[in-house]
């Protein structure tokens, strides 16, 4: 697994067990449960016999998503589904087996949907950026009309989008709480510039430690620390076009946590080779063991011929 | 606990890994501990970069092609570590989806498992995915928490640990959250060799079967109609007298002419299960039941927590769940006890105060482990006896070769 994947799977098996019970005509279970995603979003489903399924969603930054249009881009990808919001969340969609599924023979009609509700979270996001790449390609270039997006994914992280006539500037910070993680995380970040010059569609990315790019110089509020990284992803139109969009959505926005995971496989390399190393060191260190059980039963044999046990 | 992220509870079986997040009732997912890697010429492991994000784990293993499965757990102790990382890895970020930094971590050992791997785990867990927090918890401590929502004696951290899953039961007594080592048994009798019974049953009997079905028929017969009964003689008797009423019929699909086929399930029903308290049948080598073994053990322990063992007998696992089998657990128990009272006061001619013998069975015995984990990691104790990144920054790994037990509430 290279990219991360952007549906939640706990959702996904959670929903597709309950509606091939239902399309079985058995009877529902009852499922009540409270599951994590990255960033901290936090989901809250459930589901009961005569009870629709129930889909919540919390992020903590979801107010800062809320200004630019999440509203209407969960409104066209959810329609029906989306309800007024459980107390204390934010999003909540509700899906009832009886009316809302879509009718037909095989799984293929309502797997779909299934995927759609477990890509919630990514619907969340998508309106920033859907917003801004649209900006761009409007050519409504920096005026009054929009200012630069500011997203506190996380409580130290912060997330910057802005649109500008011929790009749209993606800008991640983010903090390497392990100083091994530091080291391997600029390692893996510069390869992100290096590995660019083959790719000529790739965007461009700008590498920055411990200070924020130029792009940012009028936040002030923006960390500078040993162990913070920025990265920034300079998107053409040729990303943000329609077509490319959603891919682009998932990718960027997985980002952050895309990130953070490989730079645990690298140590996870690192640990196998490691390993392998040390396995290799004792088997030398086994050869070179003198073997004692030979000349045991020589002695054995014959009391007189010492020496030749330390041969 | 507000603002905090629900700790994730894994809990590697030999067989499956149960994982999900503390607070809920049933694990998030219950995959198979397998792994699937591509072998590489001559046996080597490291490969070229890009090459170690190159496996599968869980259900996905068995459907990849062209690469190896492995199991990285043996009797449920880990016993490759490069893989076992691997599958870590694949846990959190495929599975879960959590940020490892975020949670603090609840992981499970079997009984009798080595410090330098406990040592061995925290050095992953904290070194390579950063977590904040650790606790590695004994599973029969955990089943015992999980008794509570069905027992009456709250917080009562001695009992017997009956924990029967697919590769191996073990019978392990606990004092105080502490195990009794000396008294550990494994029986060699499991929910495997219970399908595989059923499996012969049903083969020198029914021939409607495919045979490259008859194993996964087996297994659902033993998990739908499966049954303990008090007395087999009776049962067989009563199976005599009216045959129409108990058996049934099972309707299985054949998987490559898509044809039903039908399947008359007789006596297995309650000869299946019937082999824990007679694994003659099943096994020729071993031929003491499970409740004279569960008495032995407890005759084994210490004096003064025999009584309090026989009161709290607590059954985890998916082969303790047939019907009846607390019932039974329970009487056969009780006999050997008084039994045995009965003898001493002939010989002293002064009457012993009676034993009482309970057996807690409960809604949640099939995940019980897990269930336990999930209520201990979501109480703010946890969050006490934890280990946690500073501590193990400071001293080292060695602090994760004890972990305090701790009271839920």
């Amino acid at each position: 697994m290279i990219l991360l994947e952007v549906h939640n799977r706990i959702i996904e098996e959670l929903l597709t067990v309950q509606i091939e019970t239902f399309l079985r005509k058995e009877k529902l279970v009852e499922v009540k449960t409270d599951v994590v995603d990255f960033d901290g979003a936090m989901y809250h489903v459930t589901s009961s016999r005569d009870k629709p399924f129930i889909v919540s969603i919390k992020l903590k930054f979801y107010r800062d998503l809320e200004q630019y249009g999440t509203d209407d881009v969960l409104r066209r990808e959810y329609g029906d589904l989306l309800v007024t919001p459980l107390e204390g969340y934010n999003v909540t969609l509700s899906l009832d087996f009886n009316t809302q599924l879509p009718k037909g023979d095989t799984n293929e009609v309502w797997l779909p949907l299934v995927r759609k509700i477990a890509m919630l979270k990514r619907n969340c996001f998508a309106a920033v950026f859907e917003k801004y790449f649209e900006f761009q390609s409007k050519q409504e270039t920096k005026t009054e009309t929009h200012k630069r997006a500011v997203i506190h994914y996380r409580d130290d992280e912060t997330m910057y989008v802005d649109a500008s006539s011929d790009r749209v500037i993606v800008i991640f910070s983010t903090v390497f709480k392990d100083p091994d993680d530091n080291i391997i995380g600029r390692v893996f970040m510069e390869e992100f510039k290096e590995r660019r010059r083959q790719f000529q569609q790739a965007p461009q990315v700008i590498v920055s430690y411990r200070t924020p790019p130029e792009e940012l110089k009028d936040m002030p509020d923006a960390r500078t620390g040993d162990n913070i990284g920025y990265l920034t992803f300079v998107l053409f139109p040729r990303h943000t076009k329609v077509a490319e969009r959603d891919n682009t959505i998932n990718l960027i926005h997985t980002l952050r946590n895309y990130f953070h995971y490989h730079i645990k496989c690298c140590k996870a390399y690192l640990h196998a080779h490691m390993r392998h190393k040390t396995n290799e060191f004792l088997k030398r260190l086994q050869l070179a063991r003198p073997e004692v059980k030979k000349s045991f039963r020589r002695i054995g044999n014959n009391a007189g011929d010492a020496p030749a046990a330390t041969e | 606990m507000t603002g905090r992220l629900p700790a994730c509870v894994i809990d590697n079986g030999t067989g499956y890994t149960k994982l999900g997040y503390a607070g809920n009732n049933e694990p998030h997912f219950i995959i198979p501990s397998a792994i699937a890697v591509r072998e590489r010429p001559g046996g080597s492991r490291i490969g070229q970069c890009g090459e170690d994000l190159d496996f599968f784990i869980g259900d996905e293993a068995f459907n990849a092609k062209g690469y190896s499965v492995k199991y990285p757990i043996r009797h449920g102790i880990v016993e490759d570590w490069d893989l076992m990382e691997k599958y870590w890895e694949h846990c959190l970020f495929k599975y879960l989806r959590c940020d490892p930094e975020d949670h603090h971590f609840l992981l499970t050992e079997p009984p009798l498992n080595t410090p330098e791997n406990r040592e061995y785990t925290a050095e992953i867990m904290f070194e390579l995915f950063n977590v904040p927090g650790l606790y590695i918890a004994l599973q029969a401590t955990l089943a015992l928490y999980a008794s509570w929502i069905a027992s009456d004696v709250k917080n009562m951290l001695t009992g017997l640990v009956v924990d029967s899953g697919d590769g191996v039961t073990h019978v392990v007594p606990v004092a105080d959250g502490y195990l009794i080592g000396s008294s550990i048994k494994h029986v060699p009798i499991s929910g495997r060799d219970i399908t595989y019974f059923v499996q012969t049953l049903l083969r020198e009997r029914e021939p409607n079967i495919p045979p490259e079905q008859s194993l996964e028929t087996a297994k659902t017969i033993k998990e739908r109609y499966c049954y303990v009964c008090p007395d087999i003689a009776k049962e067989f008797a009563k199976f005599d007298e009216d045959p129409r009423k108990n058996y049934l019929q099972y309707t299985g699909i054949n998987a490559v002419t898509k044809k039903p086929f039908n399947v008359d399930i007789g006596h297995e029903r309650f000869l299946g299960p019937e082999i824990f308290f007679h694994p003659e049948f099943a096994n020729p080598e071993f031929n003491t039941s499970l409740s004279k073994l569960i008495d032995d053990i407890i005759q084994d322990c210490p004096v003064d927590v025999r009584r309090k063992l026989y009161g709290n007998i607590v059954l985890s696992g998916g082969s303790t769940m047939f019907k009846g089998f607390d019932k039974r657990l329970k009487r056969d128990v009780q006999r050997l006890v008084d039994g045995r009272l009965r003898e001493s006061e002939e010989l002293s001619k002064h009457k012993p105060e009676p034993i009482d013998v309970k057996v807690v069975a409960h809604a949640m015995q099939r995940y019980a482990v897990w269930f336990g984990g999930s209520l201990a990691a979501s109480t703010p104790n946890f969050y006490e006896v934890c280990h946690t990144r500073k501590e193990y920054e400071e001293k080292g790994p060695s602090i994760c070769r004890y972990n305090a037990v701790f009271n839920l509430v």
